[in-house]
């Protein structure tokens, strides 16, 4: 991992906050940067703002005030940028959101097609292959709706890969699974780290975490309470609340 | 798996009306019980009345057979209009439910509002006076027959109450299908196009159906601006003829077998595209 190259930053979030109609406050003034190739793990107790905070990034969830840039262009009212920085972001959903009245293949064709423009055959090529790289290759002609919760994860993160993502972004993918599936998804997410894709994971599988991940962040009401590379952050935590989500959940 | 019960042993409930669907002679003969008792109803109170059927006079007004060719009676020629009207005011009333519903989802204010406006209006205000309106105002200013009067006026009427219907299965989709549309860079139009419509319109059939079948039932009202359709021929016969129990079943029977024909038509389009959950 320590040989791993990094380029230079393509995601700066400067002191964004976000409070929700309730009043709940999901980020307060939050801050990072994301380097190209960088797998960064987010991981904090549940309202901790972690989803928010993904959300945020492609413009799912509106920002109260600050800045997000993404590869130069700025994330804001202008309906073209929205709409180039959410191409070239994938996102996978907790809960998959695949479009049931399409087929696997459909559904990973979709965007190609209207986005992209894509000719029918290349769209289809290059969804079969991608649909091999996930291992659902033998399904392609299935409706979601009759894969288990693993396979329709892993359609997803097909269809997120399709328009050919500088950035994907995991949104405690594989907290909907049963737990003899996670691993058929985090292997898959791992395949992707391996070959240089730029990832924001939110998660709670702390081994995913350990193993990949270039760096962690803990977060905490909206906050980041701490930051560190995988190894000084499960080693070595700094701060007191890190130290007792870590406890509660190791 | 039923046959050859020990004697005096009944058979399960669940089994009878098993049994009975694969061959349903006691479900016919409860018809028949059924229908015989309602026409017997119906006879004794017309005859209660002193009523005097003369069901020989009406096939005069559905097939004319005159120098060996067959033409249509006054009730077809009427239902031929009724027909036509029931199409166009159909595609209308799909159109203008499906652009009014997307209006009041829109961020336009402009749009939401005079989405609103129309809505209210058509919803609460009775067709006959919104065809009374329509034919007596609009008409004129916009040059139109009483024909296309009579289809606007049914178009806006039901196209008001399709609206809800439409709108009621777009918000009913859940929103992680938008989000999956948002985070793919799909345009708006696109998202309605090829995911949110296409699953909306699946759960909004049946109630689109009931409304298509009240369209049918409500083209008969077009008879007070004299649209010569069914009902309208029906009043006529029955002004002349004095045959009112006669032509007026009749034309029932026919809108029954129009509006059947439909819900079961429907009602295959359901099965052949449920391929999902």
């Amino acid at each position: 991992m320590a040989e791993k190259e990094f380029g230079d930053y393509i995601i700066n979030v400067k002191n964004i906050c976000k409070t929700f109609p309730n009043g709940v406050t999901a980020l307060s003034n939050f801050s990072t940067n994301i380097r190209r190739a960088e797998v960064v793990v987010v991981i904090g107790p549940s309202g901790s703002g972690k989803s928010t905070f993904l959300r945020c990034l492609n413009g799912l969830e509106e920002i109260d005030s600050g800045e997000i840039i993404f590869d130069g262009i700025p994330l804001d009212d202008n309906k073209n940028n929205r709409l180039h920085i959410r191409r070239e972001m994938g996102m996978v959903f907790q809960s998959f959101n695949l479009f049931p009245h399409m087929t696997v293949l459909q559904n990973v064709m979709l965007a190609q097609r209207l986005v992209k423009k894509n000719t029918a055959a290349e769209a289809k090529a290059a969804s079969i292959n991608l649909l091999d790289k996930v291992g659902i290759g033998d399904k392609v002609n299935s409706y979601p709706g009759q894969l288990s919760g693993g396979q329709q994860q892993r359609v997803a993160i097909a269809r997120a890969l399709a328009l050919k993502p500088k950035v994907m972004l995991f949104d405690e993918a594989t907290s909907a699974l049963d737990p003899e599936m996670i691993g058929e998804v985090l292997e898959v997410m791992k395949t992707l780290a391996r070959e240089g894709m730029t990832m924001i994971c939110v998660t709670h599988e702390l081994g995913f975490a350990k193993e990949v991940s270039d760096w962690v962040i803990f977060m905490d009401e909206g906050r980041i309470v701490e930051g560190g590379t995988a190894d000084d952050f499960f080693s070595n935590p700094q701060e007191k609340r890190t130290q007792l989500f870590l406890s509660q959940i190791l | 798996m039923t046959k050859s019960l020990p004697q005096g042993r009944q058979l399960p409930l669940g089994v009878t009306e098993r049994r009975l669907a694969k061959f349903p002679v006691g479900h016919i003969a409860i018809y028949l019980i059924v229908m015989l008792a309602i026409a017997y109803i119906i006879v004794r109170g017309a005859s209660e009345q002193g009523y005097h059927w003369q069901w020989y006079r009406v096939p005069r007004y559905l097939f004319i057979y005159k120098d060996g060719v067959f033409s249509l009676g006054l009730l077809l020629q009427g239902l031929e209009i009724t027909l036509y009207i029931t199409l166009v005011s159909m595609v209308l009333t799909y159109v203008i439910g499906l652009a009014t519903a997307l209006l009041r989802l829109s961020d336009s204010i402009i749009g939401r509002a005079s989405a609103k406006v129309y809505l209210e209006i058509a919803r609460n205000t009775p067709l006959i006076v919104q065809l009374f309106f329509i034919y007596f105002v609009i008409a004129p200013i916009l040059g139109i027959d009483r024909l296309f009067a009579a289809i606007l006026s049914l178009s806006l009427f039901e196209g008001a109450y399709a609206s809800e219907i439409y709108r009621s299965g777009i918000v009913s989709i859940h929103k992680g299908q938008w989000e999956a549309c948002h985070s793919l860079g799909l345009t708006r139009f696109d998202s309605y196009r090829k995911v949110i419509l296409p699953q909306a319109i699946r759960r909004v059939l049946p109630p689109l159906t009931s409304q298509t079948i009240s369209l049918i039932k409500d083209s008969s009202l077009v008879s007070v601006i004299a649209v010569y359709e069914m009902t309208m021929q029906a009043n006529a016969i029955v002004a002349e003829t004095f045959l009112s129990f006669e032509v007026y079943f009749t034309i029932a029977a026919i809108y029954l077998l129009l509006t059947i024909s439909i819900s079961q038509f429907v009602a295959l389009l359901e099965r052949k595209f449920k391929v999902y959950n």
